[in-house]
């Protein structure tokens, strides 16, 4: 009983603050204000404050982390609604992805084993554009740094759902299409969930284009990284 | 069969059948598959649509919560942030940025010229 107490209580928790902060997003109306960076701020806060050690927290709020997988499946609605106007387009997205995601993997990849000389750092960074389970699962094939891993794909995925909309409206790329597409290649479904708020159409494009990204990623990332390797070496 | 049931019944048969692929063929992790799944049988009627349309757009609406565990587990590499964090943090968001502004500035270019 006292284990099922502690589950609840913690999820409760999380729940709890991560609910406040959005009520207080809604009423300020500020983008900034993230509640997935706020609520990880203020568990940590919390967590060092009552001195609580990180294991109990993450195995009592393993359920929540869990029912990212359902949400994940959720995302293929949005991807079915726009599924007809996407047949003709498909090939040309795939072209772009398969483009970008190489790009982002060799930069990432050499800048990285550049500057700090460590090469399981610079294979996690590498993978940083997609989906958790993924990029986990190429980390481990790849001897990387799965811990780094995690990190760097929350660093990339906040970083897409905070700034991606606002600094694409800036430079003009006004279409939620394209908005979708961006940030669903750049921040996977960090950044997708957050734009899903936005509209239909950002959820399904962002959809599509994480899958996409994943995909490449997986098939192209260790032979180009074996190469580099062989290259640099 | 309320609706909110139908939903969750109908996701976790797409999800266990993604795990079912998952393991025969390995490759995608198994929510993929089952978001593919999700796609491919509201696209062919098996699961209808407007049943699932409300519980789906509350599950979107709120799904940002399932990743705050997972990011809290940032203070257990306390030593690694320390003595690399400045340069991860640094390539991660220039290198993100990149991506986000390459793919949507092409999009949008493709975008511009479909509609002159």
């Amino acid at each position: 009983m006292v284990f099922f107490g502690s589950i609840l209580f913690f999820c409760m928790i999380t729940i709890l603050i991560y609910q406040g902060f959005v009520k207080l997003q809604n009423r300020l109306n500020q983008v900034w204000l993230n509640p997935m960076l706020f609520s990880v701020i203020t568990i940590i806060a919390l967590l060092m404050w009552f001195q609580i050690d990180y294991h109990t927290y993450q195995t009592n709020s393993q359920i929540i982390t869990w029912l990212l997988q359902p949400a994940v499946v959720a995302l293929g609605y949005p991807l079915y609604q726009q599924l007809h106007s996407m047949r003709s387009q498909w090939k040309s997205i795939t072209i772009l992805l398969t483009i970008s995601a190489s790009l982002v993997v060799i930069i990432s990849f050499l800048f990285t084993y550049i500057i700090t000389k460590e090469y399981g750092i610079s294979v996690s960074i590498a993978l940083k554009s997609i989906t958790t389970p993924i990029a986990l699962a190429i980390t481990e094939q790849l001897n990387g740094n799965q811990a780094v891993t995690a990190f760097a794909i929350i660093l990339a995925g906040l970083f897409g759902a905070l700034m991606g909309v606002p600094w694409l409206q800036l430079i003009g790329v006004k279409s939620h299409k394209a908005q979708g597409i961006a940030v669903g290649a750049a921040s996977h479904v960090l950044g997708t969930a957050t734009i899903s708020q936005l509209s239909f159409q950002h959820a399904a494009y962002g959809s599509l284009a994480l899958i996409i990204s994943a995909t490449i990623t997986a098939i192209i990332s260790p032979a180009i990284i074996h190469q580099l390797m062989v290259m640099l070496s | 069969m309320p609706a909110p049931l139908y939903s969750i019944i109908v996701i976790l048969i797409c999800l266990f059948a993604g795990y079912g692929i998952n393991f025969a063929v390995g490759g995608l992790p198994p929510s993929l598959y089952g978001m593919m799944l999700f796609t491919i049988s509201l696209h062919y009627k098996l699961i209808d649509d407007k049943t699932v349309a409300n519980s789906i757009s509350w599950t979107l609406k709120n799904m940002g919560v399932c990743f705050v565990p997972a990011g809290v587990g940032i203070i257990e590499h306390y030593d690694l942030v320390r003595s690399h964090g400045i340069a991860m943090v640094i390539i991660t968001f220039v290198t993100t940025w990149l991506l986000l502004t390459f793919v949507g500035w092409t999009v949008q270019q493709q975008e511009n010229k479909k509609a002159r």
